[in-house]
């Protein structure tokens, strides 16, 4: 080993010096081929505790009914729960629905994802083809679109709440400008306009960021060669930058749909708990109410609905790791 | 070639021209003339400004000032796409998502060619660089040459005045650039379109050249024909950077001799004949010598003591490398065939009659020669 010179160095010896033994002693008695699973035991432990077990607890809780926690205490009903969230005279009105709330949720989430993936997915990729030109102070820009990112859901819900309220700034801003002030937050379609806002403004700093990456990889001489080959802006645009820039997009698509589908926290703080009625009442929320803020706990119910939805989230993942490997290549 | 030239408009005059990159300046004051149909090397140091040159020419760099006139028409404001020129990347700068056809097809669509026209286009142009069994693949799936026929074949469908090359031979291996280099020619010679080439490859410089332009720190440093720049280098940077290997510079005096002539005395007792023009200089100048390689003779008689190191045999040549008898600066003497002298072994050597270059050593030009004026 060479000789260890700085501070930093003196500590990796010393790890080293601790650690080799026991190392050498697990070696010797599994072989070499089973080290890489013994470093990477720790790991598995911690996301077989917090990951894999509630997975496998929750599909376990899916077949039975009741009320009882425990899960030895719960009879087992079999696909009852399925059948039970399935059942509908029509699936598009939720009304005719055993579950009428489930497929509220569903449809609820559904509308979200649509709208919350074409703006974000708009608003990242303008964002990303300015802060990507020559302009002046691109760094604050980019660092200013990105900060909403590392806020917490909860403050974000709070802040726009505070925001949109009766009192809020925003009314304050409009009486100002001589329009009536509007109680937002309880007007469905305003309610739901906003929710998709504040969701646009909260993620799209991040998904800015993949697609401004994937810009900065287009080779610049293609854009010259394009000049000289008379190309106007929108063909530049449309016929080099944005198919060189489809993988990145469609990785930030699926990411997008994945996290959509999950909307809870800050629509939950925004909205009061899905409100006005069940207007902002999606997936997320449909399960957490039906396992723990209910009169009754249906733990059974709640998890065949998350088992519902972590299929259709395995799909779009999948999906994201493939396409993720074809933009590597 | 289907598509006929009505008129010269390839002739090409930079005027004043500097560019400065911030408190950087690349060019200085370059003034050019390019004539319709020549084809012109830009050649010099990695740095000098050339393929800034180029980039200016081709619009992609905006002037700091000076005019550009391309076919008569002051070019100087216009973009790329306006000055009705086609430009070949040093990365091919192939549109990767496009099939060859399609690269070609671009620059025509954008300016709305009608499709009959694209497509006799592209099938030339096609047949012309044998790319056709290559048309409806992706540039990936290509090889390094055959890139570089689809960059140079989507420059020749938009038949444009002027062609520029940057480095376009740089990515390729050797017995390919060979290759290349002499295709490039040969469609000059069918089109009879200027082409400007960017290198800083010296022998794609003479090979290739109707004219060279050599450029050092954003200054031209001379034009003229390859032979011209080769046989009569207006000052040492040029002298030093055409001609592989390098010219040999020695350290010597001007010595009028009894006819009137100027002689140059590098010492050892020799007096080379030089054809500098005696009326400029005077007994006693401090002066540099400079003899190519190959300009050196071997000598029975009198010569220069040649020291010998060590040779490289290249079979149908050899280069000799040593010194002069009791210096240091390395000479290399140039001999056609085989020759084997031992190393330490003395040889005489004598520059060729009238390959003796003279310059001063202080501005580095090269002196007046008789009859000539400075060359």
């Amino acid at each position: 080993m060479a000789r260890a010179t700085g501070f930093a160095d003196r500590a990796l010896d010393l790890v080293m010096a601790l650690f080799e033994a026991p190392i050498n002693a697990v070696e010797r008695l599994i072989g070499k081929g089973g080290m890489p699973y013994v470093f990477l035991a720790p790991n598995l432990v911690l996301f077989g505790i917090f990951t894999f077990l509630p997975i496998a607890i929750a599909i376990g809780y899916a077949f039975t009914g009741g009320t009882e926690l425990l899960i030895s205490n719960r009879p087992f009903v079999g696909l009852d729960n399925f059948r039970k969230l399935m059942t509908c005279d029509s699936y598009l009105v939720p009304g005719s629905c055993e579950e009428s709330l489930f497929w509220t949720a569903i449809w609820n989430t559904l509308w979200f994802v649509g709208f919350n993936v074409a703006a974000t997915l708009l608003v990242a990729l303008v964002t990303a083809l300015i802060l990507n030109r020559a302009i002046a102070a691109r760094g604050f820009f980019r660092a200013m679109f990105f900060y909403p990112v590392l806020l917490s859901p909860v403050v974000i819900g709070l802040i726009w709440k505070w925001f949109l309220d009766r009192n809020g700034l925003l009314n304050v801003f409009l009486q100002m400008l001589g329009v009536p002030p509007e109680i937002f937050l309880l007007d469905v379609g305003w309610s739901r306009f906003f929710v998709v806002v504040v969701s646009v403004w909260f993620h799209m700093g991040f998904y800015t960021l993949i697609l401004l990456a994937g810009l900065q990889a287009i080779p610049k001489d293609l854009y010259e060669a394009a000049a000289i080959d008379a190309a106007t802006p929108s063909r530049t645009l449309f016929r080099i930058t944005l198919p060189l820039l489809g993988p990145n997009l469609l990785v930030v698509l699926i990411l997008l749909m994945i996290r959509s589908v999950q909307i809870f926290d800050e629509a939950w703080v925004l909205t009061n708990g899905g409100g006005p009625g069940t207007a902002n009442t999606f997936l997320v929320q449909y399960i957490y109410q039906m396992a723990f803020a209910g009169d009754l706990r249906l733990f059974g119910l709640a998890s065949a609905a998350s088992v519902l939805m972590g299929l259709v989230l395995l799909v779009l993942t999948l999906a994201q790791l493939r396409l993720g490997k074809k933009v590597e290549s | 070639m289907v598509i006929y030239r009505e008129q010269a408009m390839g002739d090409l005059k930079l005027k004043n021209l500097n560019k400065s990159f911030g408190a950087v300046d690349v060019l200085h004051d370059v003034n050019l003339q390019i004539d319709n149909g020549e084809f012109v090397v830009f050649v010099g140091p990695s740095g000098c400004g050339k393929s800034t040159l180029l980039r200016i020419i081709a619009g992609l760099e905006d002037v700091t000032s000076g005019a550009i006139a391309i076919g008569g028409r002051d070019v100087s404001a216009l973009s790329p796409a306006e000055r009705k020129i086609a430009m070949v990347f040093q990365s091919y700068a192939l549109y990767p998502h496009m099939s060859v056809r399609k690269n070609l097809a671009f620059g025509l669509e954008n300016l709305k060619f009608k499709r009959a026209e694209i497509d006799a286009r592209i099938t030339e142009a096609a047949r012309m660089l044998a790319i056709e069994p290559y048309l409806d693949r992706r540039p990936k799936q290509l090889s390094g040459g055959q890139r570089q026929r689809v960059a140079i074949g989507r420059a020749i469908v938009r038949d444009p005045d002027i062609f520029l090359f940057d480095e376009p031979l740089s990515n390729l291996d050797a017995a390919l650039r060979v290759q290349t280099r002499a295709e490039i020619t040969k469609l000059h010679r069918e089109m009879q379109t200027t082409m400007i080439y960017v290198t800083h490859d010296q022998v794609e410089a003479m090979t290739m050249a109707d004219k060279i332009v050599v450029l050092r720190a954003g200054r031209i440093e001379q034009v003229g024909t390859p032979l011209e720049l080769f046989d009569h280098p207006r000052n040492l940077f040029v002298a030093g950077f055409l001609g592989s290997p390098r010219m040999n510079i020695l350290k010597g005096r001007i010595v009028i001799g009894d006819d009137g002539g100027a002689l140059v005395d590098v010492g050892y007792g020799t007096l080379l004949r030089s054809d500098v023009d005696p009326a400029t200089v005077t007994s006693g100048q401090e002066v540099l010598a400079g003899v190519r390689p190959a300009h050196f003779g071997l000598s029975d008689g009198e010569g220069l003591p040649f020291e010998v190191q060590y040779h490289e045999s290249l079979g149908t040549e050899t280069y000799v490398y040593g010194n002069l008898q009791g210096q240091s600066e390395q000479v290399i003497v140039h001999q056609a065939g085989h020759f084997a002298p031992a190393p330490g072994a003395i040889l005489k050597i004598v520059p060729l009659e009238g390959r003796l270059h003279v310059f001063d050593p202080a501005s580095e030009l090269a002196l007046a020669r008789a009859g000539h004026g400075r060359a």
